[in-house]
């Protein structure tokens, strides 16, 4: 245990002293680090209490929203008498964005968990789909959310002291930043599922996963126990829309689609739904596919034929969905007790 | 009546055009063994669901402890102290046998979520005190061995066993046992036998037990209901039960 | 605004008529598959997809052959019927049957594989027809003949194309109903979707009816698939999704497993939406416009689910304990 933790230690201070000389391994790292948020945030929803939600960009969108909105012009547009609040406000927002995704959960949550599991899958796709065009088309009789167009900029926090402190340009120290503040609340995220997995709310989700008639009757209320795995995963996927929004400066409503939130599905079963290992290291493989391996293959084969491989991801992920569904449905990391 | 647990008054319930139960009413006194026996159809599970909240009843009212208790959902029926073991074994398949105690243990737990996100030291303690208690009740059944186990890789007794450990996990006052003999041979039985008299002391409870097996009733029962079609065609201390013509009728047919 | 309202009414519940009649027929197939399996099949809308792309292929195929435009268009259907029930049956061979052999009473499993296969077979479809004709939005060559428009009553203008659309899938409608309550298939679906173990007993092999629920239901979605490309000319393969969402919406609405629920569950759903696309924005001068037209079907879906779960025509499903 202690060696694996020193290992991945030894990597995540490794990659910074790379990434110094190629800020692109910052990038690759912080796309990674932002989806294995994601994923641990939907493994509780779907791996630990079995809850299949096709929605969870949703409560992305509504985090990312909630920066983009109050830190940029927008907000003003709104509010006429509020200017935008400034990048060290940042660290302030991310509890209120978690807030807003909470209380969308809550929402959304309350009417569809009592519904058995094909019929929640289909109402929370509706409900990611509906806050996709609510994004898209709240640019009237109100301007809230500008639209099609999107929204930028973005603040982004402070990090002259960075800067100043290493003597790096400002582009270089905003990666580091990122990538080190977005390590260190994948740390904060692993802890915090370790612990709710290991506690009566965890045995709780897996009961209800497993039979919940026994569950019931064992004194577990259903309605309240669901609503705080979806509301403890929201508010993950919140959490992350925010930096997301802080650290891409520009966000549109064609961040948070379907494809979106399927893709993180993807990244939790083929890790293994229920297994924390195995959320991140779905969220590793499904990135790098996306951001790699797609790309690599569509150049290398250009010269037999003309596709481009990065515009098939729905095959892609429909293949992984599907095999692992059939081959092998425990995941790449079976959680301890899959039976 | 201070010794009566619980009061079944008049309750029915039908589904479409089929009587499952048909105006029922009886009491169980506190520490009673109390069997429900029948043909197979006569509503006896149907009775156990309604008991704890699974089906409403139609009309007519259920009192525990002075508690109405018809139109409350299972998990509030549970957290009251009225625990059941299944027909059909429903245990937690992807849990450790010690966990699917501990399940039923967190029932009575003291500690929010907050604790639990940050593993206080309360946290922790609770958690050791439920790891605790679990253990005891697994020895109380024998599989204290086999506590790290998945439970579906228990063999078919000692699931039967595990589901009866679990149950106990919520402090019930009131254990209903749906069948534990089912698929038992005669060891087994006499093993079973024991183990309800022993808990039944040990944890101060009345029983409900439906069973098919007529010695294990009569041997244990204190008091005997006969179902039939939903209806109540007798109740009886085991020796009335026994001589009763309209039992006999239900379980053989007429003779003419 | 009264007299707008009166005014656009009746191409309003004409158009209706025709978008429910689209829902109804795409309906069927999710309820056929759940009354046996209780499984929401999600590659439904790829079906339908594929029945629309295969349709509209064909058409091009014949588009210089001497045919009137009528046979042309039956001989769409009956190839787009043939290659969406063909793909339905193959979906359900290699995806969900492997998965009911094995026997787990998992229900995401299914779920997630229907979502898999959906997105496969978007994808396919892009890749085929970007290979064969290098671009993926498809439009339906024009059949001049059944474009021909005729004026009616009420101000409303109707299209040759239009009545035949209608008379098609009446006619479907009158072919399910003989099928699902005059023939051994029909009665051989009804059994298994109430009691396989009986039907088994009965001499009926439930992985036979199955695959034959699967063609029965994706012939249906090709068919409304070839209705969709006659109506709105243009297909790409991302044109299942929305009108397979809804469609399920009518499932639920007229009760899910029931075929005339489905049935009358897509007709209400086509009006309603297109009631609500037309007169909203108009009443609210663009506030609402027609992009939250499509949130209706979802909204129904929500009502339906929390109040009405059984639907208009469908029964209790009750689960022993």
């Amino acid at each position: 245990m202690w060696k694996k933790f020193s290992l991945a230690l030894l990597l995540c201070l490794f990659v910074p002293y790379l990434g110094m000389s190629n800020s692109f391994l910052f990038e690759i790292f912080i796309q990674i680090g932002i989806f294995a948020v994601l994923a641990l945030g939907l493994n509780v929803v779907v791996g630990l209490a079995g809850l299949l939600d096709l929605g969870f960009m949703a409560f992305f969108a509504v985090g990312a929203y909630t920066w983009a909105i109050f830190s940029s012009p927008q907000i003003t547009s709104i509010f006429p008498s509020i200017a935008p609040f400034s990048g060290i406000w940042f660290y302030a927002f991310l509890p209120l964005a978690m807030l807003f995704a909470i209380g969308l959960g809550c929402l959304v949550g309350l009417p569809s968990l009592r519904l058995r599991g094909d019929y929640l899958a289909i109402v929370t796709l509706g409900f990611g789909e509906m806050i996709r065009v609510l994004a898209n088309n709240l640019d009237h009789p109100l301007n809230i959310t500008n639209g099609p167009q999107g929204i930028t900029p973005v603040q982004q926090p402070p990090v002259t002291w960075i800067v100043d402190w290493l003597s790096i340009p400002h582009a270089l120290a905003t990666s580091l930043f990122f990538y080190f503040f977005i390590l260190v609340l994948i740390g904060i995220i692993i802890v915090i599922n370790l612990h709710l997995k290991h506690s009566r709310f965890g045995r709780a989700w897996m009961a209800i996963r497993e039979n919940e008639l026994a569950a019931q009757a064992m004194g577990i209320s259903l309605a309240r126990t669901k609503l705080l795995a979806f509301i403890t995963g929201a508010s993950f996927s919140g959490l992350m829309g925010a930096v997301y929004a802080a650290k891409q400066t520009f966000i549109s409503p064609e961040s948070f689609t379907l494809l979106q939130s399927i893709m993180i599905l993807c990244m939790v079963i083929l890790g293994g739904a229920g297994s924390i290992a195995g959320a991140i290291v779905g969220a590793i493989v499904i990135t790098l596919l996306n951001i790699e391996i797609l790309p690599a293959l569509t150049e290398h084969l250009s010269a037999i034929t003309h596709i481009d491989f990065s515009e098939y991801q729905r095959l892609i992920f429909g293949v992984i969905l599907v095999s692992m569904m059939i081959f092998r449905p425990q995941g790449l990391i079976a959680r301890k007790n899959h039976v | 009546m201070s010794d009566v647990l619980l009061t079944v008054k008049n309750i029915h319930k039908s589904f479409g055009g089929l009587i499952a139960i048909n105006a029922l009413s009886f009491q169980v006194k506190k520490n009673e063994i109390f069997a429900i026996i029948g043909p197979n159809g006569a509503g006896k599970t149907t009775l156990f669901n309604i008991l704890t909240g699974f089906i409403t009843t139609d009309n007519g009212e259920i009192q525990f402890e002075n508690k109405t208790l018809h139109h409350e959902k299972p998990d509030v029926i549970s957290r009251s102290g009225i625990a059941r073991t299944f027909q059909n074994i429903r245990l937690f398949n992807a849990l450790t046998v010690l966990d699917n105690v501990i399940v039923a243990l967190d029932a009575h737990s003291q500690t929010f979520y907050l604790s639990a996100l940050l593993h206080t030291t309360a946290f922790k303690k609770e958690e050791k005190k439920h790891r605790e208690q679990a253990m005891q009740l697994l020895q109380v059944v024998g599989l204290e061995k086999q506590a790290d186990r998945m439970a579906a890789t228990l063999s078919y007794g000692d699931q039967r066993h595990l589901e009866i450990a679990r149950a106990l996990g919520l402090h019930p006052k009131l254990l209903l046992l749906d069948e534990p003999a089912a698929g038992a041979n005669g060891s087994e039985k006499i093993a079973l036998k024991q183990l309800i008299k022993d808990i039944q002391q040990q944890f101060a409870l009345t029983i409900l037990l439906i069973e098919h097996d007529m010695p294990l009733v009569m041997d244990i029962a204190d008091h005997i209901i006969v179902l039939d079609y939903g209806t109540l065609i007798a109740q009886g201390t085991p020796q009335q039960i026994q001589n009763n013509p309209r039992v006999i009728e239900a379980y053989l047919g007429k003779s003419d | 605004m009264w007299n707008i309202f009166l005014e656009l009414l009746p191409n309003v519940i004409l158009g209706g008529l025709i978008l429910g009649f689209i829902y109804a027929l795409i309906a069927v197939g999710y309820t056929l598959v759940y009354g046996v399996l209780q499984l929401i099949n999600f590659s439904h809308s790829e079906i339908f997809m594929i029945g629309a792309v295969a349709g509209i292929e064909t058409m091009r195929g014949l588009q210089n052959t001497p045919l009137p435009g009528l046979i042309q268009l039956l001989l769409a259907l009956i190839i787009g019927a043939l290659i969406a029930a063909s793909v339905a049956v193959i979906v359900e061979r290699c995806a969900y049957r492997p998965l009911r052999k094995r026997g787990s009473k998992n229900r995401l499993i299914p779920l997630i594989t229907a979502i898999g296969v959906s997105f496969i077979l978007q994808d396919l479809v892009k890749l085929i027809e970007s290979v064969w004709h290098q671009e993926f939005f498809i439009t339906f060559p024009s059949l001049v003949d059944l474009n021909t428009a005729y004026q009616l009553p009420l101000n409303m203008h109707i299209q040759l194309k239009s009545i035949i659309m209608m008379i098609i899938a009446i006619i479907m409608g009158l072919v399910l109903y003989y099928i699902i309550h005059r023939t051994r298939l029909g009665y051989s679906i009804r059994a298994v979707a109430q009691n396989p173990q009986s039907a088994q007993l009965m001499g009926i092999s439930p992985d036979n009816v199955i695959a034959k629920t699967f063609a029965l239901g994706g012939a249906m979605g090709g068919i409304a698939g070839v209705l969709f490309a006659l109506q709105y000319n243009t297909v790409n393969p991302y044109i299942g999704f929305m009108p397979g969402i809804k469609a399920f919406t009518a499932a639920v609405l007229g009760g899910i497993g029931s075929v005339p629920g489905a049935l009358l569950g897509g007709v209400i759903l086509g009006q309603l939406e297109t009631l609500a696309g037309t007169y909203l924005p108009l009443f609210t001068h663009g506030d609402i416009g027609t992009e939250y037209k499509d949130m209706i079907a979802f909204l129904i879906l929500i009502l339906i689910l929390l109040f009405k779960p059984q639907g208009l025509l469908g029964k209790n499903h009750v689960e022993k304990i």
